[in-house]
C-alpha cells in the first residue's frame, strides 16, 4: 500500500472521531515504490488541508512529509518535530483550533461528506491534467489558480453539506437556514435551488409566503 | 474458509524476537491486554515466532483452538510476512486471514529507554491490528505466465558472469551494453589483484564465450529506453545501433557498474602527475616509464568526506596492487602510501598486504583534518609518530578515488521502478534477506551497480543474481500477491476513466459490458497501491486487504 492510498475522507472521518493530529510520510517525488502515488497523496492532502482549515481545524494538524527509508535521522527529525507540533496545539477543538468542540465535529461531518463527494473528486482526480494541459475549453490553470479553484469549491460543497446538514433535523426556509449557518441567504437560495434540480430536497410546504424546504431521503 | 456468519476466532501471537521486543516491552502486560480484545480467543507469548517452534505454535493454534484469523505482533511484514503467510496456509487457513503487527522495528527499537510508552504504543498496534484481522478476508492468489527470457543490463564482469550463468542453463539472455565494447572496468585495467590475473585475457576470455553462445544476444553502443510490464511479461524496447528492438522479457538483471571519480581540483590532479588509480592501471599495462623513481600514493580522495560519506572498500587494494606493480617493473622505485584506514579485507587481500611490507612499500598513516600537500617536486605530509612534517619525494602523485555510481543510475532506475540510495548506487530489496534482489519481484542486481566491488565479489554476484532470476524461468510462472484493487461495487462504476489515467501500471482499463462502461482490473499487473480506490468518487473501487472498512476499523481501534 501506498500514501497514494490514502483517501480524505477516512482522514476528516478521523479528525471527526477526535484525532489531533495526522502525519503522512511518503516516498520522496522520482521515488515513489508506486511510481507516483506519492504525487496523488499530496494533491489529496494539500486540498484536504485546504478544506480542513476552512471548518475550522487549524491545518498543522495533517501533515504530508517525503523521506526515504534509508533516512532514519530525517524521519526521527520529522516525527518529533510533528509531535511537538500537535503537544502544543492540545487536544482538537481547543484552543489551537478556530472552531471549538463540539461544533467542529458537526462542521467536520460536513467536511467528511464534501470529501466523498463527486465534484472535489473529480477535480483532485484531473489535477494533473488540469495544471499541464488544461481543461477540456483548453484553458490551462497555474498552481495557484488551481488552487483558487479548489477554495471555492471547498466553500460551496460545505455549505451544500451544511445544509443538508441542518435540514435533517427538520424542515426549515431559506431565512431560517442562512441564519443558523451564517451564509448569506442568496447563496444559501443558489444552493438549494440546485439541489432540488438535483432531487434531494424539496418543498414541504408554504408557511404564510414563506417556502419550507426538507430532506429527500437517498437510498445509499 | 470461514464464512462470514461463523465466529470470529482470532489468535494473536506475541514474538520475544529473544530480548529485542521482550527486552523493551512489557510482555505479560500485552498479553494480558490482547486477551481481552474483542473476538480474541487465544494469545500466546513466544520467544520468536519466526523459529521452526514458534511456527508449529501458530499452526497448533489454527488446529486446536479452531483460530480463523492470525495476528503475529513481532518484527517487520517486509521480511517476515512471507513466512507466517504460508504457515497458516500449511494450517489449512487461507493465508489472507493473517496480520502483522509491527512491535519491533517501529516500536521497541524506537523506545528502548521507554518500557511504558512503549508498551502503550505496542498495545495501540495490537489493537488495531485485531481490529483490521475481524474484517480479513480470504484470497486466492493469482498466476502467471513467464516468458523465459532474462535481459541483462550491463556487460562488465558482473553482467557476462550472470549472461553466461543463464545461457548455461538455456535460457536465451539478451545483454545491453552502452559502450562499443563489451568488458567495463576490466577493459582499463593491468593486472588483477591479489592473484595478478592479466585483465585483459579474463576479459578477452569472458567476451569470446559471450559472444559465441548461440542463448545469448548481444547489443553493444545500446541502451534500454522503455521497460512495461510486470515479472514473467516485461515489454522492453532497447535503442541499438541496428535500429529500436522490442523484446518480451520475463526477468531483468541490472549490472551496471561504476565508475572512478575523477578528482578534479584536489591535490593538484592533472593527469599527468597527479594521477588516478585508474590512469595508473593504464601507465602499467603500457609499461611504466623507467624515469619514475618515487611515487606517493594517497587514498581517500573524495571519499569518506562528507559528500561521499563512503568507503569505496576496493581503492585499498588497488594501491597496494599497484605499489607492488611498480616495484616490480622499476625495481628501484620508491613507493610511500599515505592512508587513514587501511581496509584490507579478505585472506588474500591481507597476505598481499603483507607482502608489499616485505617488498618495502612504504605506509604513512595522515589525518583528513591535516591532510598531505602536493608540491612542485614532493609531497609533504605530517608523520604523528615522528611529530613533524615530513616531505616525500614525488615523479608521480598517485590519488586513490572511490567508485561512484554511473550517471544515468536515476535514469535506469526510474525506468525499471527500482530504488537507489544516497550515493546514488542501485539499492535491494534487503541487506541480508535479499541482497541480489530489489524488492520488485523480477528485477535483480550485482555487481559494482550496488556498491563497489571486486572482481571475485563482482563475479559472485553476477552468479548469484543469475541462480536467483532463474527461479521463476525455470518455473515458467509466477504466482501474484492478491493485494490489489478490485471493482468491489460494480454497479457504482460509471466507467468514467479517471482512474485508469491515473493509474501508474497501465493495470486499469474501461470495458464495454452487459451494464455499459465499466472499469475492469488486469490483476497480474496491479501492485496494489490504491490510487485508483481512494481517488473513485463512486467508491466503487476497493483494494483487497486494505479496504476502507479495515482501515476504518484499525482508525477506530487506535482512537478509543
Ligand atoms: C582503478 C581500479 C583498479 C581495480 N583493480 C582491481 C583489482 O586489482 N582486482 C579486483 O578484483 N578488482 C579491481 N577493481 C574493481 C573492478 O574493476 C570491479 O570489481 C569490476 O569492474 C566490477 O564489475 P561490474 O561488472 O560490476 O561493473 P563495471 O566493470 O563497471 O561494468 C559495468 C558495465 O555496465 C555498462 N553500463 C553502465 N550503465 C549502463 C546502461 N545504462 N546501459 C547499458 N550498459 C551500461 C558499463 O558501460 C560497463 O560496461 C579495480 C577498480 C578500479 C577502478
Amino acid at each position: 500500500m501506498c500514501t497514494g492510498r490514502v483517501d480524505p475522507v477516512i482522514v476528516a472521518e478521523a479528525f471527526k472521531k477526535g484525532l489531533d493530529g495526522l502525519l503522512v510520510v511518503g516516498c520522496h517525488f522520482g521515488e515513489c515504490n508506486y511510481v507516483s502515488g506519492n504525487f496523488q497523496a499530496k494533491a489529496k492532502l494539500d486540498m484536504t488541508r485546504r478544506l480542513i482549515k476552512h471548518v475550522g481545524v487549524n491545518e498543522e494538524r495533517l501533515s504530508f512529509q517525503q523521506c526515504s527509508s534509508g533516512e532514519g535521522a530525517l524521519f526521527a527529525e520529522i516525527v518529533g518535530k510533528f509531535s511537538k507540533t500537535i503537544r502544543e496545539l492540545g487536544p482538537i477543538g481547543g484552543d489551537g483550533d478556530r472552531v471549538k468542540a463540539p461544533e467542529i465535529f458537526k462542521k467536520l461531518e460536513a467536511a467528511e461528506a464534501v470529501l466523498a463527494g463527486e465534484k472535489i473528486r473529480w477535480v483532485i482526480g484531473k489535477r494533473t491534467p488540469f495544471i499541464e494541459s488544461g481543461n477540456m475549453y483548453g484553458e490551462v490553470f497555474t498552481e495557484h489558480e488551481f488552487n483558487r479553484a479548489i477554495d471555492m469549491i471547498i466553500v460551496e460543497e460545505i455549505e451544500v453539506q451544511e445544509i443538508l446538514g441542518k435540514l435533517k433535523e427538520g424542515a426549515q426556509s431559506v431565512k431560517d437556514l442562512a441564519k443558523a449557518l451564517s451564509i448569506p441567504s442568496e447563496r444559501v437560495f443558489r444552493n438549494i435551488t440546485a439541489l432540488k434540480r438535483k432531487g434531494m430536497i424539496k418543498l414541504e410546504k408554504v408557511s404564510g409566503r414563506t417556502p419550507i424546504f426538507q430532506l429527500v431521503p437517498q437510498e445509499v | 474458509m470461514p464464512d462470514k456468519k461463523e465466529d470470529i476466532r482470532i489468535g494473536v501471537f506475541l514474538c520475544h524476537c529473544g530480548s529485542n521486543i521482550a527486552g523493551y516491552l512489557n510482555m505479560e502486560e500485552l498479553e494480558e491486554f490482547s486477551k481481552k480484545l474483542p473476538h480474541v480467543t487465544f494469545v500466546q507469548r513466544n520467544l520468536y515466532s519466526c523459529s521452526e517452534g514458534g511456527i508449529n505454535e501458530i499452526k497448533k493454534g489454527i488446529k486446536e483452538q479452531n483460530l480463523n484469523r492470525v495476528v503475529v505482533a513481532s518484527c517487520t511484514p517486509r521480511t517476515h510476512e512471507p513466512l507466517f503467510r504460508s504457515s497458516c496456509g500449511e494450517a489449512g487457513l487461507n493465508p489472507y486471514l493473517f496480520e502483522m503487527v509491527n512491535i519491533r522495528d517501529q516500536c521497541s527499537w524506537v523506545h528502548m529507554q521507554e518500557k511504558e510508552d512503549g508498551t502503550t504504543k505496542a498495545k495501540d498496534l495490537i489493537r488495531m491490528g485485531v481490529a483490521k484481522a475481524a474484517l480479513l478476508e480470504p484470497q486466492e492468489p493469482i498466476m502467471s505466465e513467464v516468458q523465459i527470457r532474462a535481459l541483462v543490463i550491463g556487460g562488465g564482469i558482473a553482467g557476462m558472469t550472470a549472461t553466461l550463468a543463464f545461457a548455461n542453463r538455456g535460457y536465451e539472455v539478451v545483454l545491453v551494453e552502452k559502450e562499443e565494447a563489451l568488458g567495463g572496468m576490466l577493459n582499463h585495467l593491468s593486472k588483477l589483484g591479489p592473484t595478478m590475473t592479466d585483465a585483459s585475457a579474463l576479459a578477452e576470455e569472458k567476451v569470446r564465450a559471450v559472444t559465441g553462445h548461440s542463448k545469448i544476444t548481444v547489443f553493444t553502443k545500446a541502451k534500454v529506453t522503455l521497460v512495461q510490464g510486470f515479472i514473467g511479461k516485461y515489454k522492453v524496447d532497447i535503442e541499438t545501433e541496428s535500429g529500436n528492438k522490442n523484446i518480451d522479457i520475463g526477468v531483468i538483471v541490472v549490472a551496471t557498474g561504476g565508475r572512478a571519480f575523477v578528482p578534479e581540483g584536489l591535490y593538484g590532479y592533472d593527469g599527468k602527475r597527479v594521477i588516478t588509480q585508474l590512469e595508473l592501471e593504464v601507465l602499467l599495462k603500457n609499461g611504466l616509464a623507467s624515469a619514475i623513481k618515487n611515487v606517493v600514493m594517497i587514498q581517500c580522495v573524495g571519499s569518506r568526506n562528507e559528500e561521499r560519506p563512503y568507503c569505496s572498500r576496493i581503492c585499498c587494494q588497488t594501491a597496494v596492487k599497484n605499489a607492488m606493480l611498480i616495484r616490480e617493473q622499476n625495481p628501484d622505485a620508491k613507493v610511500s602510501i599515505l592512508y587513514r584506514d587501511m581496509q584490507m579485507y579478505g585472506v588474500e587481500n591481507e597476505e598481499m598486504f603483507r607482502d608489499s611490507k616485505v617488498k618495502r612499500v612504504r605506509y604513512i598513516n595522515y589525518d583528513p583534518a591535516n591532510p598531505p600537500e602536493v608540491e612542485p617536486d614532493n609531497v609533504r605530509v605530517y608523520h604523528a609518530l615522528l611529530g613533524r612534517d615530513m616531505d616525500l619525494a614525488a615523479d608521480l602523485v598517485v590519488l586513490s578515488t572511490p567508485i561512484v555510481a554511473q550517471d544515468d543510475a536515476n535514469v535506469v532506475s526510474q525506468l525499471l521502478r527500482v530504488p537507489i540510495d544516497e550515493n546514488g548506487f542501485f539499492m535491494e530489496g534487503h541487506v541480508k534477506l535479499k541482497p541480489l534482489d530489489f524488492a520488485t519481484s523480477g528485477i535483480f542486481l550485482c555487481g559494482s551497480a550496488r556498491f563497489p566491488a571486486n572482481i571475485r565479489e563482482a563475479v559472485a554476484q553476477g552468479l548469484g543474481a543469475a541462480s536467483r532470476a532463474s527461479i521463476p524461468l525455470a518455473k515458467g510462472s509466477v504466482v501474484v500477491e492478491p493485494i490489489i484493487s478490485v471493482l468491489a461495487n460494480e454497479d457504482a462504476c460509471r466507467g468514467c476513466g479517471l482512474c485508469v489515467a491515473l493509474c501508474p501500471y497501465g493495470a486499469l482499463e474501461i470495458q464495454n459490458t452487459e451494464k455499459g462502461r465499466k472499469v475492469h482490473v488486469i490483476d497480474v499487473a496491479c501492485k496494489g497501491c490504491g490510487v485508483c480506490a481512494a481517488t473513485c468518487y463512486q467508491h466503487a473501487l476497493s483494494i483487497n486487504s486494505f479496504t476502507d472498512k479495515q482501515i476504518e476499523a484499525q482508525v477506530e481501534a487506535f482512537l478509543n
